[in-house]
């Protein structure tokens, strides 16, 4: 009976890179993939800045035709997962297809193709709305898009938990190998929706920052000058298998994934409960369901999105889980570079924080000049540091109340 | 000026990702152009929309599409709807 579970592969095809080299590189230094995006500021919308990969290309990663016919958030779906396989250094060839669970998880799904489609409708008539609208849009072509194009014929699943969404897909994929439903897991994320709907929305309720003359300065949390989260786009999927099947073919080890806690605020559809009870107890229920002691933990990969309640929030609820450890801990938010990937925010987590883990670097929170008295941790503010960190708690606080918490570990016998 | 035949012929190349020089007369769209029943429909819309003027709105029915199937029969189904 096969009791753990290792990360083996990161495939991330984000704002500050595509590969797990250029990425890792990006959060070490500290790189901002946020821009001011022609597309926004065309439409004249109030918010004009976004973190969205403009030089990725489809076709690198899948013939033209496939590409033409899924949107934008399954093509990065299928590159990040093309890039794990083959980070980990896997031949699918030698699995048996029926073996593998795809699990990509996606917060809006293909909200554009909706807004595109719509226009279509409206200004041309019901006749030439496209035949491959459906298709496209629908969420669950995040995880079949990865099954049709890598040929991978087990459990395929995409579940919406908005910004938790795919840290829900690591606990999932962990349960399905330890229930034996799987050998191997992809386990990952997916969003792209940075179109004048998808911003709009968001914006107008006061969710976005508006820092559009400052775009590498904008997301900001825990920073006393927050004013709002960065709409990002992108994709991020891991390898997750047995340690016996990782260590049967030398596979490189990044962490060990413990466990997990999911809870419900049962509050409000976007605000947090504001004593963060919800996320706390998550982040309890995943140190419990990985037995592992509040004081084990050096470092909390934050969902940290730069809105003035989330952080102010998410800050109260680790004080109230780890008391005096939680200010030994260290946090930072990715989020200060990637900007906010939505349904991909948490696999983006939980891959900082297992190339953490694994090099043993801290991965900074940029942007963070100024301490806010409700924001009193070690953020590790604007610079990456060297730690020795033993397991990190990845965050992730959806809208609707939907939190989702994942220990993971460095390995040790 | 490029002639109705060019023009379908890129159209084709371009919706299906095919490259143009095996868009020819007698290439099928299913068998030789490697389409499926989502991409004909498409296609067709691309049809419409690329031969519909301001006077004159192109609009193939889906029992006329449904009979299209080589490059040629477009070509000719388009003559006889006066597309020239």
């Amino acid at each position: 009976m096969t009791e753990r579970v290792v990360i083996t592969g990161i495939g991330p095809v984000t704002p500050i890179g595509i590969g797990v080299e250029t990425f890792w590189e990006s959060l070490r230094e500290g790189r901002s993939g946020v821009r001011r995006v022609p597309s926004l500021v065309d439409a004249g919308l109030k918010v004009q800045i976004a973190a969205d990969i403009p030089e990725f290309e489809p076709n690198d990663f899948m013939d033209a035709k496939a590409a033409r016919r899924m949107a934008r958030f399954s093509q990065l779906a299928v590159a990040a997962s093309q890039l794990a396989v083959a980070d980990a250094g896997l031949e699918l060839e030698d699995w048996d297809p029926e073996r593998v669970a795809t699990v990509v998880n996606t917060g809006g799904g293909g909200v554009t193709t909706i807004a595109d489609q719509s226009a279509v409708l409206n200004d041309r008539g019901p006749g030439r709305v496209s035949a491959l609208f459906v298709p496209m849009m629908a969420g669950n072509m995040a995880s079949c898009q990865v099954s049709i194009q890598l040929g991978l014929r087990g459990p395929t699943i995409t579940s919406l938990a908005a910004c938790a969404s795919s840290v829900y897909a690591f606990i999932d994929g962990r349960q399905l190998l330890l229930g034996g439903e799987a050998e191997l897991a992809l386990a990952g994320g997916t969003e792209s929706n940075v179109s004048p709907l998808g911003i709009a929305g968001l914006a107008n309720m006061h969710a976005l920052s508006r820092r559009n003359d400052e775009p590498t300065r904008a997301s900001r949390p825990f920073d006393r000058d927050r004013d709002g989260f960065v709409f990002g786009e992108g994709a991020v999927v891991c390898i997750l298998e047995t340690l016996e099947a990782a260590r049967a073919r030398g596979a490189r080890i990044y962490a060990e994934v413990l466990g997990g806690g999911r809870t419900a605020d049962a509050f409000h559809i976007t605000a947090p409960d504001p004593q963060g009870e919800g996320a706390a107890r998550a982040m309890r229920a995943a140190l419990r369901n990985s037995q592992l002691e509040p004081e084990a933990i050096d470092y909390i990969c934050a969902h940290g999105t730069g809105t003035a309640l989330n952080d102010a929030i998410e800050t109260r609820a680790i004080h109230d889980v780890f008391g005096e450890h939680a200010k030994r801990l260290a946090v930072s938010s990715p989020k200060s570079m990637t900007g906010h990937l939505m349904g991909a925010a948490g696999a983006l987590s939980a891959a900082a924080a297992a190339l953490a883990l694994y090099h043993g670097v801290l991965p900074p929170t940029i942007n963070h000049e100024h301490s806010d008295p409700e924001c009193d941790l070690d953020y590790v503010p604007q610079r990456s540091r060297p730690a020795e960190l033993r397991a990190a708690l990845v965050n992730g606080f959806g809208f609707g109340g939907q939190n989702g918490v994942v220990a993971l570990a460095r390995l040790s016998e | 000026m490029s002639t109705v035949q060019d023009r379908v012929q890129q159209l084709i190349a371009d919706q299906l990702r095919q490259p143009l020089e095996k868009v020819t007369s007698d290439a099928h769209l299913i068998d030789d152009l490697d389409a499926d029943s989502l991409d004909i429909v498409d296609l067709t819309i691309a049809i419409e929309e690329e031969f519909s003027t301001e006077e004159n709105q192109l609009e193939i029915p889906e029992e006329d599409a449904s009979e299209i199937r080589t490059v040629q029969q477009m070509l000719d189904y388009l003559a006889a709807q006066g597309v020239a």
